[in-house]
């Protein structure tokens, strides 16, 4: 009886669709389904409850509480919600893509053109990404349906972006929406088309001196908290603020040479660094390795231009780098080199699936690319005592998908995010490839 | 890349650890010892012996080079190859605090085309577009060894100055690149350039000035805040304390002397003037000011302040004592650099040997490295270069190169390799052709 | 050399000897009239042959052999220990119109306007440009200047398809006209191409950068588009002037002269070659259909990817004019010597080659840059060929010059060794048996400056 009204409540509850979850009952348990714990074995029939947007229990002979709305899990998969690990989703002005080059650019005059380091060029170090969430974002919903939960957003216009920010995909208001304000300092390397920096080194030699100004600033500010007295007051300088609060750096190499590179730069500034792209990883296991390093590899896999002319041929270079790219994550985790994927502008959920499933058939075991998508970037930026696995305690952040994750003909069903159920939408066709299941049977 | 990479540290058989014995060749030692017929024993990375007559200790690998010429392994002391990115920090006239060394890209195939060539050290400079460019750096030719391994150890660092058109390009109008007019960027004009620099040598002056007096307040046991530390102030203090070398581009006699009058009054010295196309007008003073003169062969015409330019510079700056050498500022011309010797020898009647000393022991003397390199004498690196025939003929080539006693390239592995390099490039061409043609239904443009 | 020959000539010379001393009372000395004595002579057409003599008369080779007697009166030039070859030819220069290539108002070359044909490039050649002397100082005797260099128009028209008209010029003379060697040697086509990523031509002199273009449609698809539309209407302009050309023999009423279409009749004719500058391989297969359909004499200019059609060259009997064989490769994977080993390859092939500097300022180089392929596999004397007969008679002129032969022009130098050698130096240098001041702006200034205390 109770169980029937419940179905129909839920009905009703569902029919209205909205995105953003409706009131819910306090406890969600998802029964009989099959459990990827990720920071455990795999549990083949089990159950997960749910409560107060927290996990309260997992496991293979967990009961629902009384009370519970009831999942049947038979025939489907819980996993941890996926967690992009460097994202624009929910940034302005996103699409123009990162750095301060080429694109759409806002609608504010240029700056004039810098005269050098003291000019601080393209830095908006204090920005968090937190305090700039726009909701209505079109891709926020697009990554709910492909799994994500979570997202590490950056702000990426520039050389210093500003601060990075950990955002579960749903809210009431943005502010709902941020677990941790700020883990780290976006850095581009990208040369000004204005003024300094014009070149590569123009840019190193910049950071290098933000640095200095920073240790310079730090030791200034002390001398002067210890005793002001006599001393001129020093001056605020909130890019040297930003960069200050940042405890760790975003650095960008895609080649081994600049990972090379911004290992020793990163080393040299004695900041802790995290490289993204990667495009050039499947070669770099040992660099990477004797380094420690912690990277971020894009899933925007190289591909031939389209257009492209059928006289001109590629280097050497670069059609083994095309091939070979997929391989990376397979080598990396080899390796034992720390990693996390990130999706790098890829939006549409059928693209994010065939890129994750490029690296599996590459080589990369199934349950790491599952883990390079929850518990290693929650590891990366400092969270995964609380993100990144089903465990009991940590969010209630999920995916729940009818057969295995990131194979072509699998769908994902709902993701729990902070405990609320949201259910996938259509997507519009030719957003770049089939939505993920047919409109007739949404649910 | 990768493959052919590997390919190459697997023939580079690390030798350094045993004995080389390059026997039966005419070595040009460009030393006292002159041009003998003889043999070369190389040994943990350097050159143990030269001499007519060298006994082969067992277990030595030789390479047997009769009927082949050796040279000291050639030194271009002026080039932008291995640079990642702008040569150039274009925005600002005075741009010290950028390094090149930040940006070095071992992968670049023009180190083994130099290496090709006969190249195992390069002065790796900024771009002559600022008055004061950017700090320099030396490497060697070591193709596969990354941006660290190529470094020169111990090679003092340089910085890049530029006189003359190319830094006041900026401050005067351009034919359009089609584009929105440009913001003007001082100097424009000489008069310009010389103040430029002297502007920046003022603010180091005062800037090290700050930074003694927190030395010596330091030394007296105070513990001051230290200054904020400027990096474009501190390549130039470094200038100011002989511990950095300049390298001055530049054309016109007028600006040559104008620089020499700028070191003087702030106590440095320019180390080489680069190009220096008209320093055969003002040899005197760069002779007496000791500075080393590195110029281009015959290269003339091209612009204005090249109008007098005359193929006789080398030789002329030479004659008057000053340290001369041939180097490109070109990927191309720095293949053949033993060539642009053979035309000092052709524009002023100078020696044989003189003549390839402007691309081996004299560059390695402008860049105080000749104690490491530059000729072929016992306790010198092994940098060697085998060629088929006479160096200096414009019908030899290039065979073997050594640097640091490790083989580095070799005529006819490179040769014997190719067929099987295009197989796999065919081969890996192929596989995408096909697998775009299986993803192109979904692809085809409307 | 070998006896019967020589013992004809010594007998023919000794005729010759006989009747210039008859004639000696009404001998003047003319300045283009000369023996060289003792010297050897490299004939570049035939075996060299040493210590003979070499009679110039009237300004043409007369007389090569073992015993010539000079009238009195007539000049000796001592040629011992020393040798005579042909004056070299450079077939890509911009001699004469372009003094500083990085100052615009100093180039004439790369006019305005797309089929130009009509321009002439002897016209504005200037007699005084300093690029005469220091070139000629290493011993060539002639070039080709052309209306727009080796590389396209640099009058901001980088869609030049016809440059204008090429000149053979002499690198002495009072005049224009007096330099001429033929007005109109070639007429230069820069085939359409569908530009690369980047890649472009290779470097010739330092590129002014205000030339240097970005753009261009990104895609390849309009990039073959824009292509296709130059080359129809390269070829409705040839169709055009095919039409003209019948206008002209009919000679109707109200038939009006056109300047651009009667410069093309003589390359309709077949009589004037057309000199087409193609480096891509599909460039240089299209430009040779073109030719072919056209039915037009082709030179090919740089045609770095040559090697990808050589059969289609050698069936045709197109030469190659090649660029300095100091060049980079053409991209990152092939061969480092790729450039120094085309002319080789080529000239193996059955392929007619010949050098030019593409250049001004390194002109004087030329032999250098033969000399450098034959490092790389191409035989000694196809260079030395490839710098003196080939370009002869590829521009027409092998009956000219090119060659030390009887009756030929006396464009010759002397040199003390190889010239294809750096240290060697031109003792004396002749053009049409007038010597050459071999003295220039740079000689002199080193004299100045060797003496300045």
């Amino acid at each position: 009886m109770q169980y029937v009204m419940k179905n129909a409540v839920l009905a009703v509850l569902v029919c209205c669709g909205c995105a953003l979850g409706q009131p819910q009952p306090t406890s969600l348990a998802i029964r009989n389904a099959r459990i990827v714990t990720v920071s455990g074995p795999v549990i083949a029939k089990g159950t997960v409850v749910l409560r107060d947007g927290l996990i309260d229990a997992v496991g293979d002979s967990v009961q629902p509480p009384a009370g519970a709305e009831i999942i049947d899990g038979e025939g489907l998969t819980v996993y941890p919600g996926l967690v992009d690990g460097l994202s624009t989703w929910g940034m302005p002005m996103a699409a123009a893509g990162r750095g301060g080059r080429g694109g759409t650019q806002p609608a504010a005059p240029a700056p004039p053109p810098a005269r050098g380091p003291e000019d601080r060029p393209a830095t908006t170090s204090w920005i968090k990404a937190a305090d700039q969430i726009q909701m209505n974002d079109r891709r926020i919903e697009m990554a709910r349906n492909a799994g994500f939960t979570t997202a590490v957003v950056f702000p990426t216009q520039g050389i210093f972006g500003g601060q990075g920010s950990v955002i579960d995909l749903a809210g009431a208001k943005p502010e709902d929406m941020v677990l941790v304000p700020s883990v780290g300092q976006y850095i581009s390397m990208i040369p000004q088309r204005a003024g300094y920096p014009a070149a590569l080194m123009g840019v190193i030699a910049y950071v290098r001196q933000i640095y200095l100004d920073a240790d310079h600033y730090k030791l200034v500010k002390a001398a002067y908290d210890h005793d002001p007295r006599g001393m001129k007051r020093p001056e605020y300088d909130r890019a040297l603020e930003g960069v200050i609060e940042s405890k760790r750096i975003l650095l960008p190499a895609n080649r081994e040479v600049e990972m090379d590179r911004m290992l020793r730069f990163a080393a040299e500034l004695k900041q802790t660094a995290v490289l993204y792209g990667m495009h050039e990883g499947y070669r770099a296991g040992d660099l990477l390795k004797k380094s420690n390093a912690t990277v971020l590899v894009s899933l925007k896999w190289p591909e031939k231009a389209r257009d492209a002319d059928p006289d001109e041929v590629d280097t050497f270079r670069t059609l083994e780098t095309r091939e070979k790219a997929p391989t990376a994550p397979m080598v990396l985790k080899q390796a034992g080199v720390k990693f996390a994927f990130y999706t790098d502008g890829v939006d549409a959920s059928r693209e994010i699936q065939r890129a994750v499933k490029k690296a599996i058939d590459s080589g990369l075991p199934r349950e790491d690319a599952v883990r390079a998508l929850t518990l290693s970037p929650a590891e990366i930026y400092g969270i995964a005592d609380r993100l990144g696995s089903v465990e009991k305690g940590k969010i209630a952040n999920l995916v729940v998908t009818r057969g295995e994750i990131f194979d072509d003909r699998t769908k994902v069903e709902m993701v729990f995010i902070d405990g609320v159920k949201h259910l996938p939408t259509p997507e519009p066709a030719g957003r770049g490839g089939a939505s993920t299941e047919n409109p007739g049977e949404r649910q | 890349m990768m493959k052919f990479l590997a390919a190459v540290v697997l023939i580079v058989a690390p030798l350094s650890a045993e004995v080389t014995v390059i026997k039966n060749a005419t070595i040009m030692t460009e030393s006292s010892k002159g041009t003998i017929k003889g043999s070369i024993l190389v040994r943990d990375g350097k050159i143990a012996e030269v001499g007519e007559n060298i006994m082969i200790p067992q277990g030595a690998t030789v390479i047997d080079a009769s009927g082949q010429w050796v040279i000291p392994g050639i030194i271009d002391c002026h080039s932008h190859i291995a640079v990642d990115g702008n040569m150039n920090e274009t925005s600002v006239s005075v741009s010290s605090m950028v390094n090149i060394k930040d940006v070095i890209n071992p992968e670049d195939v023009a180190i083994y085309r130099a290496l090709a060539g006969g190249v195992t050290t390069v002065n790796v400079l900024h771009g002559s577009a600022n008055s004061i460019g950017g700090q320099t750096i030396v490497i060697k030719t070591r193709w596969g060894k990354d941006a660290q391994g190529l470094i020169f150890e111990g090679a003092t660092p340089g910085i890049k100055f530029a006189l003359g058109e190319n830094p006041k390009r900026a401050g005067n109008p351009q034919a359009g690149r089609g584009g929105a007019p440009v913001p003007l960027r001082y100097p424009a004009t000489r008069m310009g350039v010389e103040d430029t620099i002297r502007e920046a040598f003022n603010d180091a002056k005062q800037y090290k000035a700050e930074w003694d007096a927190y030395d010596a307040a330091t030394k007296a046991g105070q513990h001051p805040i230290p200054p904020r530390k400027d990096l474009r102030l501190e390549s130039l203090k470094e200038v100011l304390e002989g511990k950095r070398f300049v390298h001055a581009h530049c054309y016109r006699a007028d600006e040559i002397l104008m620089l020499i009058r700028i070191a003087d009054d702030y106590g440095f010295k320019i180390k080489t003037f680069q190009h220096v196309l008209e320093g055969y007008k003002v040899a005197n003073e760069i002779a007496a000011h000791g500075a080393g003169g590195s110029t281009f062969s015959d290269w003339w015409g091209y612009k204005m302040e090249a109008i007098d330019a005359i193929p006789y510079n080398a030789a002329l700056m030479a004659k008057k004592g000053i340290v001369v050498s041939l180097n490109s500022d070109d990927a191309e011309l720095m293949r053949r650099l033993n060539t642009e010797a053979a035309k000092a020898m052709k524009y002023g009647g100078v020696s044989r040997e003189d003549a390839l000393a402007m691309v081996t022991l004299n560059p390695a003397k402008q860049l105080a490295i000749d104690n490491r390199v530059g000729s072929i004498e016992p306790g010198k690196d092994a940098d060697i270069v085998i060629y088929d025939k006479d160096p200096l003929s414009t019908m030899s080539k290039v065979q073997k190169v050594m640097i640091d006693g490790n083989k580095y390239f070799d005529r006819d592995n490179e040769v014997s390799g190719r067929p099987q390099k295009e197989l796999e490039k065919e081969k890996l061409m192929q596989e995408q052709d096909q697998q775009q043609k299986k993803a192109a239904p979904a692809r085809r443009p409307q | 050399m070998t006896g019967k020959k020589s013992g004809d000539r010594s007998q023919k010379s000794e005729l010759v000897a006989i009747a210039l001393i008859f004639s000696a009372g009404v001998f003047a000395a003319a300045n283009d009239t000369f023996l060289i004595r003792n010297t050897d002579v490299y004939p570049v057409t035939g075996a060299t042959q040493q210590n003979v003599s070499v009679l110039i008369q009237d300004g043409k080779i007369a007389e090569i052999g073992a015993k010539i007697v000079a009238p009195k009166g007539m000049k000796i030039v001592d040629g011992k220990g020393l040798r005579v070859y042909p004056g070299m030819i450079d077939s890509s220069t911009e001699i004469g119109l372009s003094e500083v290539s990085g100052e615009r108002v100093t180039v004439d070359s790369g006019e305005m306007g797309e089929f130009m044909p009509q321009l002439r490039a002897l016209v504005a050649v200037n007699p005084e440009s300093e690029h005469i002397p220091v070139t000629r100082v290493n011993g060539i005797t002639s070039a080709m200047t052309f209306p727009a260099g080796g590389r396209g128009g640099r009058g901001g028209a980088s869609s030049q398809i016809i440059s204008g008209q090429v000149a053979l010029i002499h690198l002495a003379g009072w005049t224009w006209e007096d330099m001429e060697i033929n007005r109109s040697a070639a007429v230069h086509v820069i085939f359409p191409s569908i530009p690369t990523g980047g890649r472009g031509d290779e470097a010739a002199d330092f590129p002014d950068p205000a030339a240097q273009g970005g753009g261009g449609p990104a895609t390849y698809t309009e990039r073959k588009r824009q292509y296709d539309q130059a080359l129809q209407q390269l070829n409705d302009f040839f169709a055009a002037a095919r039409q003209y050309q019948k206008e002209r023999a009919a000679n109707a009423a109200g038939f009006k002269r056109d300047l651009k279409m009667e410069a093309m009749i003589p390359v309709l004719d077949g009589k004037v070659p057309i000199a087409v500058t193609a480096i891509r391989a599909r460039s240089i297969h299209d430009a040779i259909a073109f030719a072919e359909k056209q039915h037009v004499k082709m030179v090919l200019l740089q045609g770095r990817e040559a090697l990808k059609v050589v059969a289609e060259l050698k069936e045709k009997n197109i030469p190659v004019i090649l660029g300095r064989s100091e060049a980079l490769p053409d991209n990152e994977d092939a061969p480092y010597d790729q450039a120094e080993s085309l002319p080789g390859q080529l000239q193996k092939a059955g392929v007619k080659i010949a050098f030019g500097t593409f250049t001004n300022q390194f002109a004087r180089n030329l032999p250098y840059s033969a000399a450098r392929a034959v490092a790389f596999g191409l035989p000694y004397e196809e260079a030395l060929k490839a710098v003196t007969i080939n370009p002869a008679q590829i521009w027409g002129e092998g009956d000219k010059i090119g060659s030390i032969e009887k009756g030929k022009w006396a464009d010759l130098m002397i040199t003390d060794g190889d010239p294809l050698e750096t240290p060697t130096h031109i003792k004396h240098l002749y053009i049409k048996g007038q010597e050459v001041d071999l003295t220039n702006k740079q000689t002199r200034l080193y004299e100045k400056y060797l003496s300045r205390p």
